[in-house]
């Protein structure tokens, strides 16, 4: 049995009806038509667990499971788009693939940015995922010393690892900023406008903000404007804080240059 | 415990990582979580930044690091002929300000200092 019927085996058939019915209206509406989106939703919605069941499956790699479950989302709603119930395929069957076929271009596309030794590498996903594991049996992000205790590595492999975490391309999931997934974040960023008019220098900073992607520029206001944590950030946005990091990172560096060029 | 660290390089903007990684080892010795040593770091990155943009040709950025229990002062000074001090006001001092929780700036003697400091958030450990 494969995962993907185990995973709608649980299903009743009263909601393997219902997702029929949705799939035959989402292909029947028109691309422009607002109830296809909901439609879409609902069936994302309905095959959720089959993206996490999926995405699991790679959780000891390093990868937050959020950016994992982020990705393979991306994957079901590729095979929910191009799905065609007159092949007599359930959609779970029809998707896994796609959903695996995201989550491993993600790993292939995190690339090193410069040569970092291998074992340095393999720190780097270590102090990443326990990162993340102690920032939930704690509540809050851990420090140098217990990553360094709780792997059993020294103070120094922590920083040399964190270091090289700055190395770490990030552009697979950059390039899914534009989907509708990114939260509706826009309705509090009016508010901030009123921030930065209180700011000298808005006039060469403004149009550099205007043209920072939507994600970037929330992750701004929440972290210096709205005095948030790069972790409460992480949580609200459902990634990790690690990527939350080096966003910010990359965005201050780049409005930063942007600045100077004036 | 108490502890200083000097890092002293030419005023140009490809030693920022230096006093990035310098910062990062530091806070590490007061225990901040890595959300407030990611910050550090930034913080540093920026004060030194705009310490480098307003140096004298040719001179030095020093930046000092003191551990004080579980308190960090960092301390980035350069010679300059800027008349004024950063603004405080600008969009680079909202960030660092923000990052840490004291940031503040003074002129004497034709040297910049760029002061930050930052607590860990830890209370006891």
């Amino acid at each position: 049995m494969t995962s993907a019927q185990q995973q709608t085996g649980g299903w009743t058939d009263s909601q393997r009806r219902h997702e029929h019915l949705l799939l035959d209206e989402f292909h029947r509406l028109s691309s422009d038509d607002p109830r296809r989106v909901q439609v879409r939703d609902e069936l994302i919605t309905m095959h959720l667990p089959l993206v996490r069941h999926l995405a699991r499956r790679y959780r000891d790699r390093g990868e937050s499971m959020d950016d994992l479950v982020q990705v393979g989302t991306v994957g079901l709603i590729k095979a929910i788009d191009g799905f065609d119930a007159t092949r007599g395929v359930e959609l779970s069957t029809y998707a896994t693939p796609t959903i695996l076929g995201e989550i491993k271009r993600h790993f292939r596309d995190r690339t090193w940015a410069v040569r970092v030794p291998r074992r340095l590498q393999e720190l780097q996903l270590q102090v990443t995922a326990r990162s993340e594991e102690l920032s939930t049996t704690l509540h809050r992000s851990p420090t140098v010393r217990e990553l360094a205790a709780s792997l059993e590595v020294s103070e120094a492999d922590v920083l040399d690892a964190l270091e090289a975490r700055q190395a770490y391309a990030t552009d697979s999931l950059d390039a899914e900023r534009d989907d509708d997934s990114a939260p509706r974040l826009t309705a509090t960023l009016g508010a901030e406008d009123a921030a930065f008019d209180a700011i000298d220098d808005r006039e060469t900073l403004r149009p550099l903000l205007e043209a920072l992607p939507e994600r970037e520029r929330a992750i701004l206001m929440m972290r210096f404007f709205q005095n948030m944590s790069q972790s409460q950030i992480a949580d609200e946005l459902g990634i990790s804080q690690m990527h939350v990091s080096r966003l910010l990172a990359k965005t201050l560096a780049a409005l930063r240059e942007g600045m100077s060029a004036y | 415990m108490s502890d200083t660290v000097t890092l002293e390089f030419p005023a140009e903007t490809r030693n920022v990582a230096l006093a990035r990684t310098v910062a990062a080892a530091m806070a590490a010795r007061v225990d901040l979580p890595l959300d407030q040593l990611e910050d550090v770091r930034l913080a540093v990155d920026e004060a030194v930044t705009q310490a480098i943009a307003v140096a004298k040709s040719g001179s030095s950025v020093t930046c000092a690091f003191e551990t004080d229990g579980n308190v960090l002062r960092a301390t980035i000074t350069t010679p300059t002929d800027a008349l004024e001090t950063p603004s405080t006001t600008s969009f680079g001092w909202t960030v660092l300000s923000a990052l840490v929780d004291s940031a503040a700036a003074d002129l004497s003697d034709g040297h910049l200092a760029i002061r930050l400091q930052v607590t860990s958030d830890l209370v006891d450990v």
